[in-house]
């Protein structure tokens, strides 16, 4: 058995002559949390269209637990669980109506998983209301829901937290995470919300006009051939002398971020320089220090101008 | 394949839509005949005067059709000079006809069918589309389960919803028959004009053949709007361009009379009861003919409605 949940092998679409997806290729293991990001209008959604068959594939073969979407579609159908954009059920019948109506439409989910299911996204007591009714967060979570009826062991999501309230998102992501370790599901989140992706995700994919430009782990360990520079960020005031020094004291240059100053230098070295500053009456009000953000890499990649 | 069919008919008839056109059907099937039936018209037959009504009931049927000079109505002298047969049979073999009675009812209701045409157009145009609409396609088609049963599931129930209408329809005009007009009987003889002639047969029989050959137009067009639905994913433009066709039909057929390829035109065979009790549209036309006209215009639908639906990818929102 493969350790891949899902491959994509040069995967590519056209729609009429333009091409939309251009020769991807990545994998996504079991039990790992995949994110998909990109700017709009990226392929992001064709991706997951042709993930999941709603689209036909050009060219390239998609295979979901070793089984090709495109010629054994039953089998690799069985394997996913997906919401693709909203999740958009039948408004004018209630939740339990529609897990049913999906229940049935795969072998063996019984009215027991159904129940566990409905408690698992906590949704017991709106369950036998229209889902017309529903707001945003309880519309997800019965989507939510009806991609897990059949334990698929691929779950697709688009825009997962979207509508959701903090209390929700926490809970998304606690849901996921765990599908992910315990039961060894492997997810796609696709999301424009980047904090979020980097909360949930082990791995990042960043696709751009229809390619992917990075591919890399959230939780990368530095790497331990390089000096390991640090990101640090200093609210110092006056802030423009606090600049001046830091360079004149070892050559570090520093940026101006609003009150803040970012700079990067050896972990080592950050006492000694805000001890240099603390002895140049420079009054310090926080010292931070941390990796780049996943929105920071983004912006680096695609452009600042692009839009999100 | 049954849990699919059984979604169908849970969708369809969880939606307040589906309920309210039957209702609407029932109350038609109750009403209907009553309200168009021309009021006392047809006689009490008792044993004594029943030779004598029939009688007068033919020299009126003679004197109208005299009077209709117009070749316009041929439809309606036609009808008139069946009715005139009719009693004539009754006269010359010496059989008391039978009383207005709730089987009459049910056999005079065939005319308000077209009712539930329109309604399975309805059925039929949404059914696909609708799922475009609420969005739900997309999760309807990522299941282990291949679109042509999917379609086959939906075109299946939107039979279904049809045969539930027919069936609610007869019953309920048989009780409003009995309690409108009385039963006579359970399984009572007519005479009827079939074929050319005169027949004396059970009147169920003639029920289920007439309903039958109003059922042939049902199926086309319901058939018809469920190709234009899956083709366009749009259930507002099938209704209108079915139930347009439906209406208009025997206008367009009068209209491109003279054309020599009119007589291969849907509408011109979806009456079959042209070779039975009345004149074919077409000079030449047999019934062969117009049901191999009719097969072919069926394969046409279901293969668009079936490419359609099969091999187009579901994009955008």
């Amino acid at each position: 058995m493969t350790e891949n949940a899902m491959e994509l092998v040069d995967v590519r679409k056209s729609i009429g002559s333009k091409q939309i997806i251009k020769g991807l290729t990545f994998s996504i293991k079991k039990g790992e949390v995949f994110g998909f990001i990109g700017p709009n209008g990226a392929g992001k959604t064709t991706t997951i269209r042709m993930m999941v068959g709603l689209m036909k594939l050009t060219g390239g073969e998609i295979r979901i637990g070793g089984k090709s979407i495109v010629s054994e579609y039953k089998e690799a159908a069985r394997e996913i669980g997906a919401i693709v954009e909203n999740p958009e059920l039948y408004p004018f019948m209630t939740g339990w109506q529609n897990l049913v109506h999906f229940a049935r439409m795969n072998k063996d989910v019984t009215k027991a998983r159904i129940k566990e299911v409905v408690e698992l996204v906590g949704l017991e007591k709106a369950v036998n209301e229209k889902v017309g009714k529903y707001s945003l967060g309880m519309r997800q979570r019965i989507g939510i829901a009806q991609a897990l009826l059949h334990k698929p062991s691929v779950l697709i999501l688009d825009e997962p937290t979207n509508g959701l309230d903090p209390t929700g998102i926490r809970e998304m992501r606690q849901h996921i995470r765990k599908l992910a370790e315990e039961d060894n599901v492997a997810v796609i989140i696709s999301s424009h919300l980047l904090s979020e992706i980097e909360l949930m995700c082990d791995r990042v994919g960043m696709i751009q006009n229809g390619k992917m430009i990075a591919l890399q782990s959230v939780r990368e360990t530095e790497k331990p051939d390089k000096p390991a520079l640090q990101d640090v960020i200093l609210e110092a005031q006056p802030i423009d002398k606090a600049r001046s020094l830091l360079y004149a004291h070892s050559k570090v240059e520093a940026r101006v971020d609003g009150d803040l100053l970012r700079f990067q230098c050896e972990k080592e070295k950050i006492p000694e320089l805000i001890a240099h500053l603390v002895g140049e009456d420079i009054a310090i009000y926080q010292v931070g220090a941390g990796k780049a953000t996943l929105e920071e890499k983004f912006f680096d990649l695609i452009g600042e101008n692009t839009i999100v | 394949m049954f849990n699919l069919i059984r979604n169908e008919q849970m969708k369809l008839f969880l939606q307040k839509s589906t309920w309210i056109m039957l209702i609407a059907l029932v109350l038609l099937a109750f009403f209907g005949v009553f309200l168009t039936r021309p009021d006392g018209d047809e006689a009490k037959y008792t044993d004594a005067n029943w030779r004598a009504t029939l009688e007068k009931e033919n020299k009126k049927i003679q004197k109208e059709i005299k009077d209709i000079d117009s070749k316009a109505n041929d439809q309606y002298i036609q009808y008139m000079m069946q009715n005139y047969e009719v009693n004539d049979y009754y006269l010359k073999n010496d059989i008391k006809p039978l009383n207005y009675g709730a089987w009459q009812y049910v056999l005079d209701g065939k005319d308000f069918l077209s009712f539930l045409s329109l309604l399975t157009i309805i059925v039929a145009a949404g059914i696909v589309a609708n799922e475009y609409r609420w969005g739900s396609i997309k999760l309807l088609l990522i299941r282990p389960i291949t679109r042509t049963k999917i379609l086959l599931s939906k075109y299946i129930s939107v039979l279904l919803f049809a045969l539930i209408g027919l069936v609610l329809f007869m019953i309920v005009a048989w009780i409003a028959g009995a309690i409108f007009a009385g039963v006579d009987g359970l399984n009572p003889k007519v005479a009827v004009y079939s074929n050319g002639k005169v027949v004396y047969d059970s009147i169920i029989a003639t029920v289920f053949e007439d309903y039958g050959f109003k059922l042939v137009n049902l199926v086309m067009m319901a058939t018809f709007a469920f190709a234009i639905s899956t083709l366009f994913r749009n259930s507002a433009l099938a209704i209108g361009i079915s139930i347009f066709l439906m209406m208009a039909g025997s206008t367009i057929i009068a209209f491109l009379m003279d054309k020599s390829w009119a007589k291969y035109i849907l509408f011109a065979n979806t009456d079959l009861t042209q070779y039975t009790t009345g004149v074919p549209i077409f000079k030449g036309t047999t019934l062969g003919f117009s049901v191999t006209v009719l097969l072919v215009y069926y394969v046409i639908f279901t293969v668009v409605s079936w490419i359609s639906f099969t091999k187009r990818d579901v994009a955008g929102s």
